[in-house]
């Protein structure tokens, strides 16, 4: 039950990382390749669809942890009490952002909105990778050291990149739209071969940047397994947590399923205007 | 403020700035859904503006419950380490299910159903939306469960220094239980009546879209009804199972008496006063701009509600187990404190504004040009041959 549990648990912290990794991603690249407003609403038109199902996997991430690993919950964040704190600021005004751009009209606030999307995103996803590093010392050294802002960089570079596949993934013709006019010489048509700068890009290769994304993840998960599996609830607590979610476990599933054939890239790949 | 108060504040701050948000949400869901089922039904254009209209204030309303909520789950291992430490076996599985089982859909659903329109067939569509409702009940449900687990800590016995989980049924079973969660439905129910009986008076009072907001009102008006009555009478019947020397806590005590005359008082209006004359609220401006000006009294008194239950739990994290002194996670200093204390409330209480803010503007603009479920103004994205 304790491995299990720890599958669970390490799902969904995989699962963030492979999932929200591209929405901060494409944060992150607002400012980068979302130079007009039009490209920058294309930009979240493209990834709106799935924010809600894949920022979710970080709340389901904690309440595991609070139900699977009590005594870690409670030293974990609050010995990173600062680093949290400014993470879930980041997250609370990428949200914002997201949900507040389009709800008035006018240039200057949605370009603040946006601005706040491209901050928070870069604060979670740099945070993401000093969280990690202090994970990898056990919590015994502060984040803030020379290797935890290096994993900060690589993690929001990871981001990044896979931010940059998931929109060739699903709105190639924005980059072939915005790189045709700007005369650039690494001229780009759908269905071009992948690996040219913003041309389309297979199912396939935004799978490989998701795995990438997750390795920082998956390299403390694998030396904290032990540690983990140690520290969980009594088997008391397991049981009933399994009783009662694991018979929903193929809603679960079910409904993420559902968003990934839904908004599927193709005939009708992205709307703009979108709600977001 | 010290250390523990500042502590206590912060979470008094966000919990009361989260539940202003989600009491409106668990009140506006299952109506928004009742109006998307008359529009699947009967494919009326009308109906389909009122289920877009209404789910707009409904997901711009949204928004904030989620960013709160966020930080309100966060907080528990931030600044409250030994409540997990205590009672992380007990307290912490129904919060583990509040996420997996209830939020993680709820989420999924939303997303759904606000980006699917449009593009999911019309049947499934409508299933988001009553997907979504019935998460979100099962989520309070479960919020709910942890909260009467402190007030009551009920399926737990103490095992060595923590508490073990040893009836499960009991944990849901709770006594301060069973009427609180009720009670917090049916005071969403009341909430989300009064938001469409004063949003539709504001309108008519306006002049506006008439005959769109002579049907809201009606449907407000009796819902806020019917509310207020489940509300005042889930209430009382949870006298029953409060902790003996609870009300000993004269703020819990003064806060507890403004919610119950409040409550009857707005009670005694919509009951005997203006669900008797439903019919006649269109035509006369007395009975709008009563009812616009009633209409942010359901939010205070939801707020009272919490702070009677909470403040009268102090000084107890968990019931005569755990104080909220010994349930601070050590460490913690109150320039920490202190500083997160303010970002926090700084950056929920200014985007709480701006919400509803645009909650007020969506309400002034009425049903058109709506954001929710807009075509698309530009070619689709042309097929592509790959």
């Amino acid at each position: 039950m304790e491995i299990l549990w720890f599958a669970i648990f390490a799902l969904l912290l995989i699962g963030y990382f492979a999932l929200e990794g591209f929405d901060l991603g494409v944060g992150l690249l607002l400012p980068v390749l979302g130079r007009t407003p039009e490209n920058r609403d294309r930009m979240v038109a493209a990834m709106a669809p799935y924010v809600l199902a894949n920022e979710v996997w970080l709340v389901a991430l904690a309440g595991t942890m609070f139900g699977v690993y009590p005594l870690l919950e409670g030293q974990v964040l609050s010995g990173l009490y600062p680093l949290v704190v400014a993470m879930l600021l980041s997250w609370v005004l990428r949200d914002a952002g997201l949900w507040f751009r389009r709800r008035l009209d006018g240039a200057r606030w949605r370009a603040f909105w946006d601005a706040m999307i491209a901050f928070g995103s870069l604060g979670l996803s740099f945070g993401w990778g000093m969280v990690l590093y202090a994970a990898a010392t056990g919590f015994a050294g502060s984040p803030v050291h020379p290797a935890g802002l290096l994993l900060g960089v690589v993690v929001s570079l990871l981001f990044a990149q896979h931010g940059r596949t998931f929109l060739a993934w699903r709105a190639p013709a924005m980059f072939s739209g915005s790189r045709s006019g700007s005369g650039a010489s690494g001229d780009t048509q759908p269905g071009q071969a992948p690996g040219s700068f913003g041309g389309f890009r297979s199912g396939r290769a935004l799978a490989l940047t998701g795995v990438l994304a997750t390795l920082p993840a998956l390299g403390v998960l694998a030396g904290a397994a032990p540690y983990l599996v140690e520290a969980s609830a009594p088997a008391a607590t397991l049981s009933v947590l399994s009783v009662m979610v694991l018979p929903i476990t193929p809603v679960l599933v079910g409904a993420q399923v559902w968003v990934w054939r839904t908004f599927r890239p193709g005939k009708d790949a992205y709307r703009v205007p979108s709600f977001f | 403020m010290d250390v523990l108060d500042l502590a206590r504040t912060q979470f008094a701050v966000t919990g009361s700035l989260h539940f202003l948000f989600v009491v409106l949400t668990l009140g506006l869901a299952p109506l928004v859904a009742i109006m998307h089922t008359r529009w699947t039904i009967t494919g009326d254009p009308a109906r389909e503006k009122a289920a877009r209209f209404w789910g707009q204030i409904y997901v711009i309303n949204y928004a904030l419950g989620i960013v709160t909520g966020l930080v309100m789950e966060f907080q528990f291992g931030l600044a409250w380490s030994g409540l997990s430490h205590y009672a992380g076996d007990v307290f912490g599985a129904p919060l583990a299910m509040e996420t997996l089982v209830a939020f993680f859909l709820e989420s999924t659903f939303l997303g759904l159903w606000i980006f699917g329109w449009g593009r999911l067939p019309r049947w499934a569509h409508l299933a988001c939306i009553w997907l979504v409702t019935l998460t979100a009940y099962a989520s309070a449900f479960f919020v709910m469960a942890a909260n009467a687990f402190l007030q009551n800590p009920a399926g737990a016995t103490v095992t060595g220094d923590r508490l073990a989980l040893t009836d499960p049924v009991a944990l849901f079973t709770n006594k301060t239980l069973i009427f609180a969660f009720p009670h917090v439905i049916a005071a969403g129910m009341f909430t989300g009546g009064m938001v469409l009986a004063g949003a539709s008076a504001y309108k008519l009072l306006r002049a506006e879209d008439r005959e769109f907001f002579t049907r809201s009102l009606r449907t407000g008006v009796a819902v806020a009804a019917v509310g207020i009555f489940l509300t005042m009478g889930t209430g009382f019947a949870q006298f029953a199972g409060v902790q003996e020397g609870k009300w000993d806590n004269s703020a819990a005590a003064s806060a507890l008496g403004f919610m119950v005359t409040g409550g009857e008082l707005l009670a005694l209006v919509m009951l005997f006063v203006l669900l008797p004359l439903v019919r006649f609220l269109h035509r006369w401006r007395w009975a709008q701009r009563l009812l616009v000006v009633m209409t942010p009294l359901p939010f205070v008194l939801a707020i009272m509600g919490w702070l009677a239950r909470e403040v009268g739990r102090q000084p107890w994290m968990i019931w005569e187990r755990l104080t909220v002194a010994d349930a601070m996670s050590p460490g913690l200093t109150a320039g920490m404190v202190g500083t997160s204390l303010a970002a926090f409330a700084t950056v929920l209480g200014l985007l709480a504004v701006v919400d509803y803010v645009l909650i007020a503007r969506a309400v002034r603009r009425g049903p058109r040009a709506l954001d929710l479920g807009a075509p698309a103004d530009e070619p689709r994205t042309p097929v592509l041959s790959y």
